[in-house]
């Protein structure tokens, strides 16, 4: 079986070239569109990644990805967003997380920085 | 006198009134009467009076409430109160409300022309310090008080020269000097002066007597022309800012001692009123900067919002433009296209990232920068632009410079600045060419030199240190604020650089920073 990762994104256009460019190197999928909805996904379930946006409606992603380091410690996150106020510290103080990307980013850097994050 | 004053004459009785009118006549004013306060205050009020001389006991309205009226109706009218029966208390109360004088009648025609004159030379000066002080555009200015001078010291000529940054003088206006030779002569007798010890102790006004015979100012071309000369230092903080030189070119026409006071006067009201013009300037200038770095903060808080927006979608763009690469064979049409699309975006993200590099809002942040990515930086930006103008880019780039310590995004914003300039010189397309080198300055330390040049139309040789003045633009309204020079030059003196501009009209301009290493 294949490993599993979470993509949390508000934006369809993203999880689906993320969903299908990861589908395609053998990994399993789970798709989440706001923060509650990947938080339920986590306690329910086992992953390897979460690919986690920054920016959502209903909650910032260091928030979401606070709360899934607590609920799943050895989970691997690796967090994306558009939008950089500054790159040398672009997370909150306290969060951590394996990888980061900036948008717009390509089908082979998520695939590289993903199978790199988790040893696959 | 050219124009002899206006004034009004208010008294209940005819024979008084036409006495004071017919004497006042014979010395060229122009006379009215009004035969009541009630009639004086609305010929006040129908008409521009630089005087009024007023009767205190009159019918109706007594003087001493004609005098608070008129004052009402005209503010800058003086007024001269004449008493017959005169106490000491209606003389204060007259004065309280605002009178330049009062007379005991019965009084001599000679003691009311003493008085009308000084009255009158205080109106002058009073609207000469309006004047003076309602303008702080420079050129009007010099006008004003150029055109003041010549007249309240009945001159036939003067000049009016300021020191440039060098220290040396420079017409800067002049009154009844026709051609540039005899205003270069006066400049010259000036500058002689100045030179001399008792030109550089000069703290007030100075009277030269018949210069064309005076061996110190030998040689002055045109000279001889002037009988009697005053020079009025103007001072800016105890030091010499300027110099006017009035002369007069008749015979006997000697400087008296009451002009001589006259022109102390009007120099500390011109020295006053140009202290007032520089500190609003200042004042001007500063805010803005500050209007700039509201601007600038706007944008920056806009690009990171617009980066968000686009930065999705944009990345949608990429990511499934290479699923679909993945799948398409590499000599077909559709694989070519494809990549175009695919570099298209990041095209597109790199100038995002130079966008939110130039606008990010943050209080200055002094590291150690490359020059050279910064004009890399900033010419993303500008690339298209230049493009679609038909303008060629050019880039000697030394390589392997030392970094300075800068504000990566201040130094974005001067190339920007300067690049966007450069553009709008060349409407009809050219070439930038943008150069950086490692230089000594003469006490041996590195400085970092970028150079830009453009082939546009240039800057005329009397605007070129104009150019970082700020509020200055050569642009049409609403074209350019004319603050982006003077806040670049802002922003590299924060840097301890230089910013200097080069430029022949038709040949291009050079804008050349430099900055410690």
């Amino acid at each position: 079986m294949g490993k599993k990762v979470l993509i949390v994104d508000d934006e369809e256009l993203v999880r689906n070239y993320v969903r299908r460019a990861l589908a395609s190197r053998g990994w399993e999928i789970t798709e989440a569109a706001d923060g509650a909805a990947a938080l339920k996904i986590v306690v329910g379930g086992c992953f390897d990644a979460v690919i986690c946006d920054l920016k959502m409606p209903d909650m910032r992603g260091e928030e979401v990805i606070r709360k899934v380091r607590e609920l799943c410690p050895g989970l691997k996150i690796i967090a994306i967003t558009g939008s950089v106020s500054n790159i040398k510290t672009p997370l909150a103080p306290g969060v951590e997380v394996e990888g980061f990307l900036i948008k717009p980013f390509g089908i082979d850097e998520i695939r590289e920085l993903l199978g790199r994050v988790t040893g696959a | 006198m050219t124009s002899k004053a206006n004034i009004l004459v208010v008294d209940d009785e005819p024979q008084i009134a036409e006495m004071i009118s017919a004497s006042l006549g014979v010395h060229g004013y122009s006379v009215s009467i009004a035969y009541s306060g009630e009639e004086g205050v609305a010929r006040a009020g129908a008409e521009k009076f630089d005087l009024a001389i007023m009767d205190i006991q009159m019918p109706g309205m007594d003087g001493i409430t004609a005098l608070g009226e008129i004052k009402k109706v005209d503010p800058e009218i003086e007024v001269i109160i004449a008493t017959g029966h005169g106490t000491m208390g209606t003389a204060i109360q007259s004065m309280r409300k605002g009178a330049f004088d009062y007379l005991h009648k019965p009084f001599e025609i000679k003691e009311l022309l003493k008085v009308v004159e000084r009255a009158l030379e205080k109106k002058k000066f009073n609207d000469i310090t309006k004047a003076i002080f309602s303008t702080i555009r420079p050129e009007e200015q010099l006008r004003v008080i150029i055109d003041s001078v010549t007249r309240i010291l009945k001159a036939d000529e003067s000049l009016l020269a300021l020191a440039d940054k060098e220290g040396r003088l420079r017409t800067a206006v002049s009154a009844g000097l026709e051609d540039e030779a005899a205003r270069n002569s006066r400049l010259e007798f000036c500058s002689r002066l100045l030179a001399l010890p008792e030109g550089q102790a000069l703290k007030s006004v100075l009277p030269v007597e018949n210069p064309g015979g005076d061996p110190r100012f030998a040689a002055v071309a045109g000279i001889e022309k002037v009988k009697f000369s005053l020079f009025l230092p103007l001072m800016e903080d105890d030091r010499l800012a300027g110099l006017i030189n009035i002369n007069r070119d008749e015979d006997e026409a000697y400087f008296t001692e009451d002009d001589l006071q006259r022109a102390r006067i009007f120099g500390s009201l011109v020295s006053l009123a140009l202290r007032n013009s520089n500190l609003y300037r200042q004042l001007q200038e500063t805010q803005g900067q500050l209007i700039q770095a509201e601007k600038m903060s706007a944008l920056g808080q806009l690009a990171g919002g617009l980066a968000h927006e686009i930065n999705n979608p944009l990345s949608g763009i990429l990511g499934l433009t290479q699923l679909v690469l993945e799948n398409t064979p590499k000599d077909s049409q559709n694989y070519t296209d494809l990549k175009d699309i695919e570099k298209a975006v990041f095209r597109c993200k790199k100038i995002i990232v130079s966008l939110l590099s130039f606008s990010r809002q943050e209080k200055t942040r002094v590291e150690q920068v490359s020059v050279n990515e910064a004009i890399e930086e900033t010419l993303t930006l500008c690339a298209r632009q230049m493009e679609l103008q038909r303008i060629k880019i050019n880039r000697h780039l030394a390589p392997g410079l030392p970094p300075v310590s800068a504000d990566f995004q201040q130094l974005m914003q001067v190339f920007l600045n300067i690049f966007t300039n450069a553009r709008d010189s060349m409407p009809g397309g050219g070439e930038l060419t943008v150069a950086t080198s490692l230089l000594k300055d003469p006490a041996g330390r590195e400085l970092i030199a970028a150079a830009v040049t453009d082939t546009g139309y240039g800057i005329k040789p009397e605007i070129l240190d104009r150019v970082f003045d700020p509020f200055f633009t050569t642009k049409e309204v609403g074209k350019g604020t004319g603050l982006g020079l003077s806040v670049c030059l802002g922003i590299i003196n924060l840097h301890k650089g230089s910013i200097k501009a080069h430029s022949s009209p038709g040949g291009g301009s050079t804008f050349t920073i430099t900055l410690p290493v």
